[in-house]
């Protein structure tokens, strides 16, 4: 985690929780690889395994950012690759139009986000991670939490 | 029954109450007086969604005002929801009648919904096709998450707002539908560094693009309800220039129209002939006679309402009704009308149509605006009303 230890300690105190609903084909299969493989990982990822990241909308974002998560993330498969149809593509969509309302509301739009990651490769799912943190960190350093207009 | 109108509670005489009914938005400020309404009523009713949620007041939220609904001040009040809020809701629930059920809107709407996903959003709409629901025009409607109400802005080919929500957190649901339905709708993804694998990008996209204001259509009337943090745009100062700036110029009318308040028609008025006369937009001489017609029913309802003439003044609602369509004036538009008001007239000739938006600074005096290419008000300065 070499890209967290230049964060400054006070905003890495700030991010202690970040929901990560993942998948249950590429997302969390991802996930488990790294974990076979012990990949180490950010310890604020909280990780919430859903059937299809098409089951997340703008209320399970606002459910887990109200309840003290601090950014939420969503892990899909690949673009053209969901297991059922189209979910990860209807997920996207959301999160999309979550993101400019925050920023209509004056935050920033790094606390949502949508990844996606190979049920294969481990590292996809920790680059993701890695990814997460970094932005909110950056997010936070430049424009504050969101519990800061709570 | 002795009825007695309180427009200043600061300097109001405390005397006992069975029932008080409060209306209007509310500031933290308003708790003093709120609380001694409080200390002399036996019961309390929120009336409108102003006093119960915020309403189109709370819009200004977004740029740090404290607009706040009246159950987050005083406890053990009763909610009348609406905008404007139904009277014979009000007097059923002052009897102590239960309301009635949940009836959705769309079981009322003529328009028949399929729900398949959008290839665009549409702003506006030709307004020939009755049949389809708005939505799958590509008309934003929160009709999905609404009561069936007594205005019934859709019947005059005005999209419904949701200002009766029939479930919690109602602007929130309706995003998450209206996102669902945009699913053929271009989105632009970027390459993660680190996933090495796609990710939604930051990035504009037509997603975003196809709705400049995601507030102002969504939560319109429940912004304080859905439990979004606190906007931190910069605000002007007035809280009824905030609540404007930031709006789309298509969706002017129908905001000024639930202002409520006096001059609520004039304003309304006033905003769209400004940009008509800009934009050299024509409007038939049958328009001009029905909205002359609108201004000088506003003076009667003053005049009813500073008389305390209950008669007069629904006789006035009436009249507003058939050319307006409803109390939020949704038959009112850019360049006439949406709906038929006499059938002896013929419609063509006050039909409203589609306009173009054009940026540009807009100046009529009372009422200046400036707005940016993709429509969205920029600054807005209103000196009267």
């Amino acid at each position: 985690m070499s890209e967290c230890e230049v964060i400054d300690e006070e905003i890495k105190e700030k991010i202690q929780n970040i929901v990560v609903f993942m998948c249950n084909e590429c997302g969390q299969g991802s996930a488990n690889t790294a974990g076979v493989a012990r990949m180490a990982y950010e310890p604020a990822i909280r990780i919430v395994r859903v059937q299809c990241t098409g089951q997340i909308g703008p209320i399970q974002i606002m459910d887990a950012l109200n309840n003290g998560a601090d950014a939420v993330a969503c892990v899909g498969c690949c673009i053209g690759a969901c297991h059922f149809f189209n979910g990860n593509l209807l997920s996207m969509h959301r999160i999309k139009l979550m993101k400019k309302l925050f920023k209509e509301l004056g935050y920033s739009d790094q606390f949502v986000n949508q990844y996606t990651s190979r049920a294969a490769e481990g590292e996809t799912a920790v680059g993701d991670f890695e990814d997460i943190v970094e932005r909110l960190a950056t997010a936070i350093k430049e424009e504050g939490t969101i519990k800061d207009g709570c | 029954m002795n009825i007695e109108f309180i427009s200043d509670p600061q300097d109001w005489k405390e005397e006992n109450m069975d029932v008080a009914v409060i209306s209007g938005y509310i500031l933290p400020d308003d708790l003093d007086s709120l609380q001694k309404i409080q200390n002399n009523s036996k019961r309390i009713f929120a009336y409108g969604d102003c006093t119960t949620t915020g309403g189109i007041f709370a819009l200004a939220n977004q740029r740090g005002h404290q607009v706040t609904p009246l159950k987050d001040l005083i406890s053990n009040i009763t909610n009348v929801n609406g905008c404007l809020g139904e009277i014979e809701e009000l007097i059923a629930v002052i009897n102590g009648e239960e309301l009635q059920g949940n009836n959705p809107l769309c079981s009322v709407c003529k328009r028949k919904a399929t729900c398949d996903y959008l290839d665009s959003v549409n702003r506006q709409i030709e307004i020939d096709d009755e049949e389809t629901c708005f939505n799958d025009l590509g008309f934003l409607c929160n009709g999905f998450i609404a009561k069936k109400c007594k205005e019934r802005c859709i019947d005059f080919n005005t999209p419904c707002r949701g200002c009766k929500p029939m479930v919690e957190r109602s602007g929130i649901r309706m995003l998450g539908m209206f996102g669902t339905l945009m699913g053929n709708i271009e989105m632009a993804t970027e390459h993660s560094e680190k996933g090495a694998t796609d990710k939604l990008a930051d990035a504009d996209d037509d997603l975003t693009e196809s709705l400049p204001d995601i507030l102002g259509n969504f939560f319109r009337f429940t912004l304080l309800t859905s439990g979004l943090p606190r906007g931190r745009i910069q605000s002007s100062g007035n809280l009824l220039q905030d609540v404007f700036t930031g709006r789309l110029i298509e969706e002017l009318p129908l905001i000024t129209g639930l202002l409520g308040g006096n001059r609520s028609i004039s304003l309304t008025l006033k905003l769209i002939e400004t940009y008509e006369k800009a934009n050299n937009i024509e409007v038939s001489t049958q328009t001009k006679k029905y909205r002359n017609e609108l201004l000088s029913l506003e003076a009667d309802l003053i005049e009813a309402t500073n008389n305390k003439d209950a008669q007069k003044y629904k006789a006035t609602t009436d009249k507003i009704r058939k050319i307006a369509g409803n109390m939020n004036l949704s038959n009112v538009y850019f360049g006439g009308f949406k709906q038929i008001i006499d059938d002896d007239v013929d419609f063509e000739s006050y039909k409203s149509h589609i306009f173009e938006i054009v940026e540009g600074t807009y100046k009529n005096g009372s009422i200046n605006y400036n707005i940016d290419p993709k429509g969205v008000i920029k600054e807005i300065t209103i000196k009267e009303g």
